[in-house]
């Protein structure tokens, strides 16, 4: 049957798409006022015809009025969870007093980065900064980086385990290419706005953007970082007897962690930028000051607010990057050595 | 056979060079600033008709947010607005309106409004029917701000637009920012998501909204206005002062001083006065150009229904089934933008 199906495929595309022209011709209401027409005046050939018209607006107006209400519960569920973990996570930053925060920011660096004293200074450097170019900045940039830490969760939580998928069976592989390319294509305002009517005005549609937007290259870094991992060190593990858990989690992964740690770094930026984007859709924090400085026409006050912006990003890459080295050295120590 | 095919092609794809070869040679040009909302789109498309089919011109329309778009207009990128919610821009327009460089050309549409809103299923529940009505014990929590539970949401208008902070001085002076949050929605399209979406899923919506607009004119949005107390220049002088005095110090230059409703305000057209001299007959057309709010709702209508969000089909809808605007042009400009239809 599916042989059959296979060999057939391109006429039944064929047929399909003849169907949707006579679809779109019958549905149109600028069509002529008969199909003879057509044959006679030969006008069409010269502008792309107004009854030419896959009527998919129609179709997806339809069908997502229908899906809101149907499924609103359920993205009303989602949306809640996502709030509580927001909720809680920004309250809980807020409440710290600031030093605390620069220091808490100073150690993770230290720590992620091996202990690199250069690193570590320019990234607490930056963090003070972004609350000196204005004191209103720094609960905005906290409130952008609860959104950012939320939608960087929700894409590993589902980006990790898509990617191994990925890389273990290329049928998947097949499958999920063409729809990473189009959540990496597609402008982002066609989902932020129907983000909007499922998830209300706020933070929540932002962190769905951030999944959209941001979730492609963290996948396609999982996938390619494992299928990298050299086939003799596979054979090795194979011929010890492992399991293809022990042989996933033993070998695979681990040795792929430079390359998730870029994804992740990659996540992270990618996310950071939505969430600029989604102050058009009332998410709070530092973009929501981009935006106002620009509609009053404010440049410094814009330029100010891109700078932090800019900081925060410094100071997210800085620490995702330092952590990504630290494992690369670990991970191919021969490389480190070359300097004696 | 390659070289046959090869010949065909080439043919085929000449042949389609030279039937699309026929630009018109203009000897005027406009350029029309068009904004981020539909009554001002239709206007712009009827306009943008009338000048480049009646009056052969070379029309340029670019599309943006209000203040890029009057940036632009000032610096005489843009020589034509024909929607301008002039109130709103006072402050804005005074000086280029005092040195002459642009001017005044009589009222578009005779009545707007915008106030603040709420969908009659829960203001006939709750018997909401002014801003005073709001501040009943419980009402809040029925608009409750999911990123900030201890207070309701007004859905408000974007920030950085004036509206904004009127509406911000509004809350204060009616006590309902201890109740409320002035929510910005950061675009327009966003609000009129959030509003369309309370409908959808049948939410409870506290929000700032004006009309004419297409989202009003759909049927199943029902919101009913609430009363807020009547204009008066004066009280509004007086709130213009402090909403001009926080845009330019921060939040912390309130001072109370008095709020009422806005002022249901004509929404007037203008135009660059060098672009003017140039096209005095346009720019006649322009200063005709005046259509009442109801038809406006009702091209909005037509546009959203009718033309699957077509907005040039909308306008050709108009000015083939209405005759008002030939009292605008000249016989010959009539006879020409009909010849187009």
């Amino acid at each position: 049957m599916i042989k059959i199906i296979k060999k057939y495929i391109n006429y039944l595309y064929l047929i399909l798409f003849a169907g949707l022209i006579v679809i779109s011709y019958s549905s149109s209401k600028r069509k002529p006022d008969s199909v003879t027409e057509l044959f006679t005046d030969f006008g069409w050939l010269n502008n792309f015809p107004k009854w030419l018209d896959a009527p998919f607006m129609i179709w997806i107006n339809d069908w997502w009025r229908a899906f809101s209400v149907k499924y609103g519960l359920i993205f009303d569920a989602i949306g809640y969870v996502l709030l509580r973990a927001y909720s809680i996570t920004k309250n809980f930053l807020i409440d710290i007093p600031w030093p605390i925060i620069v220091a808490g920011v100073v150690l993770l660096t230290f720590f992620a980065s091996g202990k690199k004293i250069g690193t570590t200074i320019f990234v607490g450097f930056c963090t003070f900064s972004i609350g000196f170019l204005n004191p209103r900045f720094w609960d905005k940039a906290i409130e952008t980086t609860t959104i950012v830490f939320i939608g960087l969760l929700l894409c590993l939580m589902v980006g990790l385990p898509v990617g191994i998928a990925m890389a273990r069976n290329p049928r998947v592989r097949n499958v999920i290419l063409p729809v990473l390319d189009l959540m990496q294509v597609i402008p982002s305002f066609c989902y932020l706005i129907p983000g909007i009517i499922l998830f209300g005005l706020g933070a929540i549609p932002a962190i769905i953007g951030i999944f959209i937007y941001a979730c492609p290259p963290l996948i396609r870094l999982t996938d390619l970082g494992i299928r990298l991992v050299d086939k003799e060190v596979i054979e090795a593990a194979e011929s010890f007897g492992a399991s293809k858990k022990q042989k996933l989690w033993g070998v695979q992964l681990p040795l792929a962690l430079p390359n998730i740690m870029q994804g992740i770094n990659q996540c992270t930026m990618m996310a950071l930028a939505m969430v600029v984007i989604a102050s058009m859709i009332g998410t709070r924090g530092l973009g929501d000051e981009v935006l106002l400085g620009l509609q009053q026409l404010n440049v410094g006050s814009a330029l100010e607010a891109g700078l932090a912006i800019v900081l925060l990003a410094i100071v997210f890459d800085r620490i995702t990057q330092a952590y990504g080295e630290k494992i690369q050295e670990r991970t191919q120590p021969t490389k480190k050595k070359k300097v004696i | 056979m390659k070289f046959i095919k090869k010949t065909i092609l080439s043919l085929v794809l000449l042949a389609g060079i030279s039937f699309s070869a026929t630009s018109a040679n203009a000897a005027c040009k406009a350029h029309l600033g068009d904004f981020d909302w539909d009554s001002a789109n239709i206007h712009t498309a009827i306009a943008s008709f009338i000048i480049e089919k009646g009056y052969g011109c070379d029309v340029e329309v670019t599309k943006g947010s209000t203040t890029p778009i009057m940036a632009a207009f000032f610096d005489g990128q843009i020589d034509v607005i024909t929607e301008l919610w002039e109130d709103n821009l006072v402050e804005l327009l005074k000086p280029h309106f005092a040195d002459g460089s642009i001017i005044h050309l009589g009222t578009n549409t005779p009545a707007s409004e915008q106030a603040f809103w709420v969908d009659r299923a829960t203001a006939e529940a709750h018997g909401l029917k002014s801003v005073e009505d709001m501040k009943k014990p419980g009402v809040w929590e029925l608009f409750k701000d999911p990123e900030n539970p201890t207070k309701g949401r007004m859905t408000s208008c974007i920030s950085g637009w004036t509206c904004y902070t009127i509406n911000y001085v509004k809350l204060k002076e009616y006590g309902l920012d201890e109740l409320y949050t002035n929510f910005d929605p950061g675009s327009g399209g966003a609000l009129d998501a959030a509003i369309s979406g309370a409908f959808t899923k049948g939410k409870p919506i506290f929000s700032y909204y004006w009309t004419p607009t297409s989202l009003m004119g759909k049927a199943e949005i029902d919101m009913i206005r609430l009363e807020e107390p009547a204009y008066t220049a004066e009280c509004w002088g007086a709130m213009s002062v402090v909403v001009e005095d926080i845009k330019a110090n921060g939040q912390e230059a309130y001072v109370p001083s008095c709020a009422c409703e806005y002022k249901d305000m004509a929404l007037t057209k203008t135009v660059r006065a060098d672009w003017a001299a140039e096209n005095p007959d346009i720019a006649a057309m322009i200063e005709a150009y005046a259509l009442p709010t109801e038809k406006v709702n009702e091209m909005l209508a037509y546009y959203v229904d009718e033309s699957n969000g077509d907005m040039e089909a909308t306008a050709i809808h108009f000015l083939s089934n209405d005759t008002v605007w030939e009292s605008w042009v000249s016989a010959d400009v009539a006879a020409n933008v009909k010849s187009a239809l």
